[in-house]
């Protein structure tokens, strides 16, 4: 199973102003709570992805308790982003989760941010900025577990093809860095200090072959040109794996046509109804889940924890790992029936 | 003075356009300090010529001598380095900037980039003042009266060391008083030693101003004239390569009905001056007027491409208000308008698609092109005018000039209109397609089709016209039966000037 | 055929060959059926923006009207609403859009670009927010899902031919028709030509124009049926995006001047063959997929480079015949 991995993020750069936000601040908020903590969960787009975080704050926000969130989804990327971000502070708000559009860039607007609330960030961190803590996933670690579902699909081994948007990002390289590892069997790497392996390169181990990777700029129809061509070059190919959210049911869809479900594994990333139905079926072996509610979730508790003066949810590191769930037949439906919970309760506005 | 050794020489000067033989073998001297007239009628190639000298074009052959060593002037910069300048019918000044801004544009006078504006208003007040114009340096160019802003063009020139100035049609829109002014420049000019090309279409002008006359026809050297020599009748002669007599033969025929009647029009560029007139079955009506007197626009009006503003217009005595020209091409009424590219022809279709384009609506079968009646009309047109073209499928792009507007007039032709509007019916077009244009106007009439002309040139209107209308800044400002009709009557009414008539 | 159509359908042999030769599953029926059936969607979009394109405009809303009749109709099947007239409304609202563009860019005078940019983000807009912009996928809905994405094989083989590819056929045959053999497509190429010489001909060149932006949306609304059934699942923020820009690069590179006036629908076809063709090449040859877009880039530049020099030289013979 999974191996056990140590983590230590190494501090690039990280400059903490320590204490002098937390401390005086705190006299108005602490005690009793007539008054609610009022904070703000950003997100970096549109995206269903958000509304399934968003789901987890509203969750959080009733269980709780003592605190009162607003959601807001960026429509227009970096500069929208901010300005949200800036009309928060002139409300006067407390505390501001966000998952910051262009990490580096935004290093001094994000400290101007933390020098006057109380700053985290989730999904994707800001590691030179003052934030008090990341909330996020490893995901070299998920991809390293992504790869053990394909050798769960394919035990004897085989061809495998990986999909996915974009590589520029860096959550899709550590992804696809941690299915080949796996694959390969090769030691684990650190966080923060994993090499890559090129992109045109076909990479054999002695039971697995990663034959290809292909990006399709999330475009649609690339994504399942793609996963054709994919079946029409590679006549042996055992198993493809989806690392965005779009790719799995795209290739389940190619390899439909061509006549080879089942012949064809499919391993895949995040919840797609696609996807599941699929693993439901057989069709797909399984998919790693962010449970992205976690991210909504946590974020408040966070935060409230912070604004209530307590500290202790923050490691040494500041960096919460909120992991991830291996989904296969076996736990599907325990699964998707928590995710149309929570989809429910993310498609209500505000 | 043919002692004093040429100031420039064009040497068997040639120039080939896609599909016209601009220029060939023409030859061309210009003295130090005289005004040489250069007249023709459109398309003999005297623009062509101007702009070779200016380095606009470059000559496919011969050679040009200045100062008694070749030259290859290749762009303009290069012309005004040798002292050429020329200035264009259309001015190519900025309206936005001032007059000193204007004169130095291109040539300012600068420190590290930036602009000597005190040096630039000083010497372009020395230049003003050389022109007689009478303004501050600083007055906008969009203040100015055209008469002025071509003086502007002249210090221009005069600010880059100009020693032979181009003029082409100078006074085409200028009034009698502006025109004076300038031929008092010209001749001031003159005295300071600079060399004019003069060109111009106005005979008149021609005799008065000009030392020398050489005259184009068809891209080649017709004959010059010089002092005594240059008459009205001479230079005609030359131009048209026979009488006048001969070239234009009217024969007046019987008038029929009434076809249009205009009661009180008024068009949109001249909202407040009313146009009356009437045309009758058979006649060949001229309207002449300046550049800008509103005679295209009464023709566009007409013809529905700008709706009337007010008024009322009757055809064979029944309403016509066309919205569009669609309204008045299906009451018999069309048009073959100045700019023949632009407005007449689809310039990148064959000669089948547009002599059809109009007449396609009527030959359809539900929608559909009926290709053979289509090939029969191309045809047809091609034989009737005798359209100069390889085959039907030629693109109207490749045809000269005068077949071009062959294709034009076979278009309409091809509708049995009433009323045929010709806007510079021969615009740009050799003598020979000239002559069967005017057989043609005259044979349309004599069928019973009643006939609107606007022209600029003078012999054209005096050659065609049954009756002339003059028209002045949007109005009609005499009437001039055949008997009186003469250029001295038709210029004093163009130019406002009402007593003469 | 004219000139310009051979030299597309060359450069389509071209990279036909190089692509076989270097992968012999390429000609496979497997991959022979998604090349036509992906040619044939891009295709339909070429056609209708060639239209367009034909008049000396531009339509750049193609790809968010695919994505806004996409979000619907997922909506319209969660809803269940009858799929026919569902299909029926689509189409109906793809025209209703081309009308609008029609009369703001004849009427109101707005430059087309300018339109239908903006009909690019409003329609995009409203597809995320009619969908709270959630992913939705199409249950089968039996009858419509093979009349949009049907296949029939070929005898035995593993060729089959997808719907979009009849769609194609009969749209292709209709707009070749209307552009060569009717009165209002010899008008809309004299208006694309010179719309000042088509008007004073008597042509109502407004009315032709606005019927350009309607076919143009429609056929982006039969591309959008087409797309959805083919992904069985709209993502309303990228459903369609870009797609306008293959569909202009098609209908340039098939002979269609940005200048107006010249279309040819074969060519327009082969040249949306030709991109489909360089993404399968890419794939099988095993180039990196980043370079895709700057293939694609080049090939469509060198076409339309080398359709320039071509008509060029034409034209100084043509002229120097004279």
């Amino acid at each position: 199973m999974i191996k056990k991995l140590t983590f230590i993020v190494t501090a690039l750069a990280v400059v903490f102003i320590t204490g002098c936000g937390s401390n005086s601040n705190n006299s108005t908020d602490g005690g009793d709570n007539k008054t609610k903590h009022k904070i703000a969960y950003v997100t970096n787009g549109i995206d269903p992805f958000w509304d399934l975080c968003a789901a987890g704050v509203r969750q959080a926000e009733s269980e709780l308790g003592g605190v009162e969130c607003e959601i807001h989804f960026p429509t227009k990327g970096l500069a929208d982003q901010k300005s949200i971000m800036e009309s928060l502070m002139a409300k006067g708000i407390a505390g501001i989760a966000v998952s910051p559009v262009d990490a580096d860039g935004q290093t001094k607007f994000l400290n101007e941010i933390a020098s006057q609330t109380k700053l985290i960030t989730h999904d994707a961190d800001a590691p030179k900025s003052d934030r008090l803590v990341y909330i996020g996933t490893d995901n070299y670690k998920a991809g390293r577990a992504l790869g053990q579902l394909v050798k769960g699909a394919i035990p004897d081994g085989g061809e495998v093809a990986i999909f996915v948007g974009r590589l520029e990002q860096l959550n899709a390289r550590q992804r696809r860095q941690g299915v080949i590892d796996e694959l390969l069997d090769r030691p684990s790497q650190t966080l923060g200090q994993i090499k890559f392996d090129e992109v045109a390169k076909v990479f054999k181990g002695e039971k697995y072959t990663i034959v290809d990777t292909r990006t399709d700029n999330f475009v649609m129809d690339a994504a399942k040109s793609n996963a054709e061509d994919a079946i029409t070059k590679y006549e042996n190919l055992a198993c493809m794996v989806g690392l965005f959210a779009y790719n799995p049911p795209r290739c389940l869809q190619a390899i439909k046509e061509a006549g080879k479900l089942g012949k064809i594994k499919v391993c895949g990333f995040d919840e797609d109804d696609g996807l599941l139905q699929a693993i439901k079926d057989g069709h797909a072996y399984g998919t790693i889940s962010q449970q992205p509610w976690n991210y909504g979730y946590q974020s408040v508790k966070v935060l409230k924890s912070i604004l209530d003066g307590d500290n202790s949810l923050i490691p040494p590191n500041k960096f919460i790992d909120l992991g991830y769930k291996s989904v296969t037949a076996k736990n599907i439906d325990s699964f998707w029936s928590e995710k149309k919970k929570m989809a429910a309760l993310g498609a209500k506005k505000d | 003075m043919s002692e004093a050794p040429p100031l420039l020489k064009a040497l068997a000067i040639g120039k080939q356009f896609p599909g016209v033989r601009a220029l060939h073998d023409v030859n061309l001297t210009l003295f130090q300090g005289e005004v040489l007239s250069l007249v023709g009628e459109n398309g003999a190639g005297k623009s062509t010529m101007m702009k070779i000298l200016a380095g606009i074009h470059l000559p496919d052959e011969g050679a040009i001598e200045l100062d008694g060593d070749f030259v290859e002037i290749s762009n303009v910069r290069e012309a005004q380095k040798y002292g050429i300048a020329l200035i264009h019918q259309e001015l190519n000044l900025s309206d936005n900037l001032d007059i000193a801004a204007n004169i130095f544009l291109g040539n300012e006078p600068h420190k590290s980039g930036i602009i000597d504006r005190n040096r630039i208003h000083k010497e372009s007040a020395q230049f003003l003042k050389r022109v007689g114009l009478e303004f501050s340096t600083d007055t906008l160019v969009a203040d100015l009266t055209i008469g002025h802003q071509q003086l502007v063009e002249i210090s221009k020139a005069l600010s880059v060391d100009a020693r032979i100035i181009i003029m082409d049609e100078p006074t085409s829109s200028l009034s009698q008083k502006e025109s004076e002014k300038l031929f008092e420049v010209i001749q001031d000019l003159k005295s300071q030693g600079i060399s004019i090309i003069y060109i111009s279409h106005r005979l008149g002008e021609v005799i008065n101003l000009s030392d020398r006359v050489v005259v184009l026809r068809d891209g080649e050297n017709a004959g010059e004239l010089v002092g005594d020599e240059i008459t009205h009748d001479a230079m005609v002669k030359l131009m048209v390569g026979r009488d006048l007599s001969q070239f234009y033969n009217r024969k007046v025929t019987k008038l029929g009905e009434e076809i249009l009647e205009v009661k009180g029009l008024r068009t949109p560029p001249y909202p407040n001056n009313e146009i009356s007139f009437s045309v009758r079955s058979g006649e060949i009506l001229g309207i002449a007027g300046l550049v800008g007197a509103g005679r295209t626009e009464l023709l566009q009006t007409i013809f529905g491409v700008t709706p009337a503003v007010g008024g009322m217009m009757k055809l064979k005595g029944k309403k016509l208000m066309p919205k569009n020209s669609l309204d008045a091409i299906d009451s018999g009424v069309v048009l073959a308008p100045e700019d023949r590219k632009r407005h007449g022809l689809v310039l990148e279709m064959n000669v089948r698609e547009n002599t059809s384009l109009a007449r396609l609506r009527r030959d359809q079968k539900v929608g559909m092109i009926d290709f053979k009646i289509e090939a029969e009309l191309a045809d047809k047109t091609i034989k009737d005018l005798k359209i100069k073209t390889p085959h039907s499928d030629q693109i109207v792009q490749y045809l000269s000039g005068g077949n071009q507007q062959k294709v034009v007039l076979g278009k309409w032709l091809s509708m049995s209109p009433s009323l045929l509007l010709l806007d510079e019916p021969t615009r740009g077009i050799d003598i020979g397609s000239k002559q069967e244009i005017y057989k043609l106007m005259e044979d349309l009439a004599a069928s019973g089709v009643a006939v609107i002309f606007v022209s600029s040139e003078m012999e054209e209107v005096l050659g065609m016209a049954d009756r002339v209308l003059v028209m002045h800044e949007g109005s009609i400002t005499g009437e001039l039966s055949r008997e009186k009709l003469n250029e001295e009557a038709i210029m004093q009414l163009a130019t406002g000037n009402k007593a003469a008539a | 055929m004219n000139k310009n159509t051979i030299g597309i359908l060359s450069l389509f042999i071209l990279i036909f060959g190089f692509t076989w030769y270097s992968n012999e599953n390429f000609v496979n029926g497997y991959n022979m059926t998604n090349l036509v059936k992906w040619s044939s969607l891009y295709a339909i979009m070429g056609i209708g923006v060639a239209f367009v394109i034909i008049t000396g405009g531009i339509d750049l809303s193609i790809g968010s009207v695919i994505g806004l009749v996409a979000s619907i109709l997922a909506l319209a099947i969660k809803y269940e609403w009858n799929p026919t007239l569902t299909v029926v409304l689509l189409l109906g609202l793809s025209i209703v859009i081309g009308l609008m563009h029609g009369l703001l860019i004849t009427k109101v005078k707005l430059q087309p670009f300018v339109v239908t940019l903006c009909g690019l983000l409003f329609y995009r807009g409203i597809s995320r927010w009619l969908t709270d912009n959630q992913t939705m996928q199409y249950p089968d809905t039996e009858g419509l899902d093979s009349f949009f994405s049907g296949k029939v094989s070929l005898a035995d083989s593993s060729f089959a031919l997808a719907s979009p590819f009849f769609f194609l056929v009969l749209i292709a045959i209709m707009a070749a028709f209307f552009l060569n053999r009717t009165i209002w497509g010899r008008y809309l190429l004299a208006l694309g030509n010179n719309e000042d010489g088509a008007r004073y001909s008597g042509i109502q060149t407004d009315r032709l124009k606005i019927t350009a932006y309607v076919i143009c949306s429609f056929l982006a609304g039969v591309s959008g049926l087409l797309f959805a059934y083919e992904l069985d699942s709209v993502q309303p923020a990228q459903t369609g995006e870009f797609y306008e820009l293959y569909a202009i690069a098609a209908a340039v590179l098939g002979g269609c001047s940005l200048r107006g006036g010249q279309g040819a629908i074969f060519g327009v076809i082969i040249a949306a063959a030709v991109i489909r063709l360089l993404r399968n090449s890419i794939n099988l040859v095993g180039i990196s997929t980043h370079l895709e877009f700057s293939i694609i880039g080049l090939v469509i530049l060198g076409g339309v480079t080398a359709d320039e020099l071509i008509k060029r030289i034409v034209a100084k013979r043509r002229s120097s015949k004279n």
